[in-house]
């Protein structure tokens, strides 16, 4: 594919804190702008990714349209799981229509009801919601089938937490940042059995901007200065609804999604030829889980003989993951950001050496349902 | 937040969700302590709740085919003090799971209860998956999923 | 760039239905779209879905509980939302689906459950909270300050006007009577309208559109499928655009609406369309309030800005004049707000097609419209032979 990522701009925490998503959104899109030394002319077309009741003024976008360069554009808006709105914008250039995208996604924890209460609202009015069906229940459900089936404990789910909030330390723009011991997990108090309150994710404020463009527009604005992430391959895919309905450890949305990935880059041993991947670990065991389910390996076997490690042969989560940092909706596109920014070189302190393909993957609802696979290349 | 000048504000919209045929007559069966699936006439499972049309096959659903109120705990949680949020239905601590009727093909989620929650170890051991249980119900059923108060672990 | 038709399309019988939960309305959409495709589930490669904002309905990213219903197991799934516009960038995503090159076969639906909740309430929530929201009386609010605007920098004769727009509601009626569809259906006359109840000065109920249940699906492939299956009823996308202006209601020109102008502009000049009222057989125009309607002419360029009324009173727009408005019954007789702009390009490909309900003879070229947001998005897109 001749399309590829020339800029990524991650605005932490601490600096969307203080701000309206309004203006959140243009610092954000500005500096990418800035760096990238171009300006709002050279953006063809915007595809956004927010949240109404992650915001708290429906109609998201058109709250922070102009914030994002979009005045009188051609912008849309993808609600849920915003890898989709890095592929919408994929599409949309692969059309030939235009030749430059720009993709972004904002959530702002700080301002909303707990994050738990929107997904609870996620649950449908009649069987699932009068249950308390929410992100933190399905996860323990999902949890403790995951330890019946595959032999997982508590210990490898603390593994997780340990690794990734450690990690978080190299990433300046990671908001939860702790070293900490399996013991320490595992003396913090369960929320949901087995889910441990450090193995949840650490909600947060948060913008995520990405650029993407045509080969030759890439070469004009990369110039010989920007390392590209090319986009080898996408892939998404859809669980049933109902808890009930779902195996919830076998994921054939994720199946589906991963498959689709792997044969658009070309890609035949996945856990070979992939050198560092950003997968969704929204709670601790779902790193795992998912791992699991995208590379047809082990979960458990990988934290255990230490693959997945910032030292080991397919790191994973080198940013620390939404275990660190959980802007809930740009969560997705964080993990794309992250992946592009291994890709480019310009991953700082928690750059992996040699990180010629990278996935990343967001699975959103409860329990995981709609999944998204990027597969990035050098 | 502690230093940020906000602006505080609700957004409270009362909702009237209409209840389908199927759904009606699922919620009017569990007034009478049955519990009803629906077949699918191309993959021939029983759907637990009723359904209207399977979700894989993409077909109406043919047969409604009564189930048991016993079954087998797929998969189960205990809700911690720790888990608080805005609309929760009830006060922790509860157990929660998905649980597979005898002649339903699917599970589906509903409470835990009838077990002591106060040693979590102990309890969690009692409502484990593989556990089966049995609903008990409601004096007054409304024609609602919470007409069944929760499963019991069976000894 | 690869050409893209639409190959079939399904709707819901539109209004209040107490009959269906939301997953079973949709699926009674796309059960239908497949049927008039005469294909599977199976043969579809991806789908996309919208509603209005999740507040409208109660539950949060609808697109997961609705995940069944549209035929989602397993499949690529994506939520895309715009408010109003919705059902217009859904037809655009589905067609950048398969324009891409990745998939062949792409299914957008649009729904909306409209009597479970106090629509104008969630709509309120649209505007931000901070300086405008206290101020928004819902949608006829901001449409009857538009109007007033128009009225003024026009000097249009508010007499004609006010006649224009009853004709106006009176024709859409009329026509919704012949669709089996349509939501509401009745015989109403001008006087009818002019009496009718004011709701925001000067618009009156019978200016307005209802509040409906519905939901609309519509199956867009590429060449290649439409080669291979070997479907001879199709309408080929010939031009699309969309844009968007500021999010204030007073940043806007509400009368010189740029990004109404702009989408026209530009898809008019991907459709190879110079003179719209002359190539133009049908406009299938978002329009829930008749005066909307009328500004629309002028933006789309049916005739000079200030003179949309004269359309009306000569019988221009109508199905014996040059250019067939809304012969479905339009957003004003049916406005199941997700589903809306995506019924525009339903009705627009079924005359096309030859298979309208309202058939307009010969119809060669046909243009699809929604609007979405407080007076900020519209979207186009024009279908043809």
């Amino acid at each position: 594919m001749d399309v590829g990522i020339v800029g990524v701009q991650i605005s932490s925490h601490n600096e969307v804190f203080g701000k309206t998503v309004r203006d959140a959104v243009y610092e954000c899109t500005k500096e990418l702008l800035q760096n990238l030394g171009i300006d709002r002319n050279d953006i063809d077309t915007i595809v956004t990714a927010s949240s109404d009741y992650y915001q708290g003024i429906s109609c998201s976008n058109s709250y922070y349209f102009e914030a994002a360069a979009s005045y009188l554009k051609d912008a849309t808006k993808v609600e849920g799981n915003s890898i989709h709105a890095f592929i919408y914008a994929l599409m949309r250039v692969l059309s030939g229509h235009f030749d430059t995208a720009l993709v972004l996604a904002v959530t702002k924890a700080s301002e909303i009801p707990q994050i738990s209460t929107l997904t609870h609202i996620s649950s449908d009015p009649f069987y699932q919601r009068p249950v308390g069906i929410c992100d933190v229940t399905a996860a323990a459900l999902q949890a403790t089938k995951y330890m019946k089936e595959r032999g997982a404990k508590e210990e490898d789910f603390a593994e997780v937490c340990v690794k990734n909030l450690k990690n978080a330390f190299y990433n300046e723009k990671a908001y939860r940042k702790m070293l900490i011991t399996v013991e320490d997990v595992l003396n913090s108090p369960y929320v949901a059995t087995p889910i441990r309150e450090l193995e949840c994710p650490a909600h947060c404020d948060g913008v995520v901007a990405l650029l993407i463009a045509r080969r030759e527009k890439v070469k004009e604005i990369c110039n010989g200065y920007i390392e590209p992430a090319w986009i080898a391959g996408v892939g998404w895919g859809s669980d049933p609804y109902f808890l009930g309905d779902r195996d919830l450890i076998k994921s054939g949305g994720l199946r589906k999604a991963s498959e689709m990935a792997f044969k658009m880059a070309k890609i035949e041993n996945p856990v070979k030829d992939i050198d560092v991947a950003e997968i969704t670990d929204t709670f601790a065991h779902q790193e795992l889980l998912w791992f699991e389910n995208i590379f047809s390996e082990s979960g458990v076997d990988a934290i255990r003989n230490g693959l997945t490690t910032i030292d080991g042969d397919l790191p994973v989560n080198p940013s620390g993951g939404s275990l660190a940092t959980n802007p809930p909706v740009a969560a997705g596109l964080l993990r794309v950001a992250e992946a592009a920014l291994q890709i480019m070189n310009a991953a700082g302190a928690h750059q992996v050496a040699d990180a010629e393909v990278a996935l990343a993957h967001q699975a959103y609802g409860n329990a995981g349902q709609h999944h998204a696979v990027v597969v990035l290349r050098r | 937040m502690e230093d940020v000048r906000v602006l505080t504000g609700y957004i409270s919209l009362t909702y009237q969700w209409v209840l389908s045929p199927t759904d009606a007559r699922f919620f009017d069966e569990l007034k009478n302590k049955r519990i009803m699936g629906t077949k699918c006439p191309k993959c021939g499972r029983v759907l637990v709740p009723a359904r209207k049309f399977c979700p894989r096959c993409f077909v109406d659903t043919t047969e409604w085919v009564e189930v048991s109120d016993e079954g087998v705990i797929v998969t189960s949680t205990l809700i911690g003090e720790k888990l608080r949020f805005e609309g929760q239905p009830i006060e922790p601590p509860y157990g929660l799971a998905i649980i597979k009727l005898d002649g339903a093909d699917v599970g589906f989620s509903h409470f835990i209860g009838g077990i002591d929650f106060s040693d979590p170890e102990k309890a969690i051991e009692k409502m484990k998956p593989g556990t089966r249980v049995k609903a008990v119900w409601n004096e007054k059923r409304e024609g609602k999923i919470t007409d069944i108060k929760y499963f019991k672990p069976l000894e | 760039m690869r050409r893209v038709a639409v190959i079939g399309v399904g709707q819901t019988k539109h209004g209040k239905r107490n009959d269906v939960n939301y997953p079973e309305l949709v699926y009674e959409a796309v059960k239908r779209a497949l049927e008039h495709a005469d294909i599977t589930i199976g043969d579809v490669d991806a789908i996309v879905t919208g509603s209005m904002p999740a507040p409208m309905e109660g539950t949060n990213d609808p697109q997961l509980w609705l995940t069944d219903a549209l035929g989602g197991y397993l499949k690529p799934l994506m939520r895309v939302a715009t408010c109003g516009s919705t059902g217009i960038s859904l037809a655009h995503s589905a067609y950048y689906h398969v324009a891409s090159g990745l998939f062949d076969v792409v299914m957008a639906v649009g729904m909306e459950k409209m009597y479970e909740n106090d629509p104008q309430g969630t709509m309120t929530t649209v505007a931000e909270p901070f300086y405008q929201r206290i101020f928004t009386a819902g949608a006829p609010g901001i449409f009857a300050q538009q109007c007033n605007a128009y009225i003024h920098r026009y000097d249009i004769p508010k007499e004609k006007l006010r006649e224009a727009a009853a004709e106006v509601s009176v024709r859409n009626h009329l026509d919704a009577l012949k669709n089996p569809y349509a939501h509401i259906r009745v015989k109403i006359t001008v006087e009818d309208v002019l009496n009718s109840p004011i709701v925001s000065y000067p618009v009156r109920l019978l200016d307005l559109c209802p509040i409906s249940d519905g939901a609309c699906a519509v199956i867009f492939a590429s060449e290649d499928f439409v080669k291979k299956a070997k479907i001879d009823k199709v309408a080929w996308v010939k031009g699309l655009s969309y844009a968007g202006d500021e999010h204030n209601l007073g940043d806007k020109d509400l009368v010189n609406w740029e990004s109404a102008i702009k989408v026209a502009r530009e898809t008019y000049k991907m459709a190879g369309i110079e003179n719209p009222i002359k190539e133009i057989d049908v406009a299938e125009i978002y329009n829930p309030f008749t005066y909307q309607e009328i500004l629309y002419y002028e933006l789309f360029g049916f005739c000079k800005p200030g003179e949309g009324y004269k359309l009306v009173l000569e019988g221009v727009v109508t199905k014996d004049g040059e250019i067939a408005c809304d012969p479905s019954g339009g957003v004003l007789c049916t406005n199941p707000i997700g589903a809306t702009g995506l019924i525009r390009v339903a009705e627009a490909a079924l005359q096309i097609m030859g298979e309208a309900s309202n058939q307009v003879d010969g119809c060669e070229t046909a243009l699809a419209h929604a609007m979405g947001g407080v007076n900020q998005f519209n979207g186009l897109m024009i279908l043809g032979r």
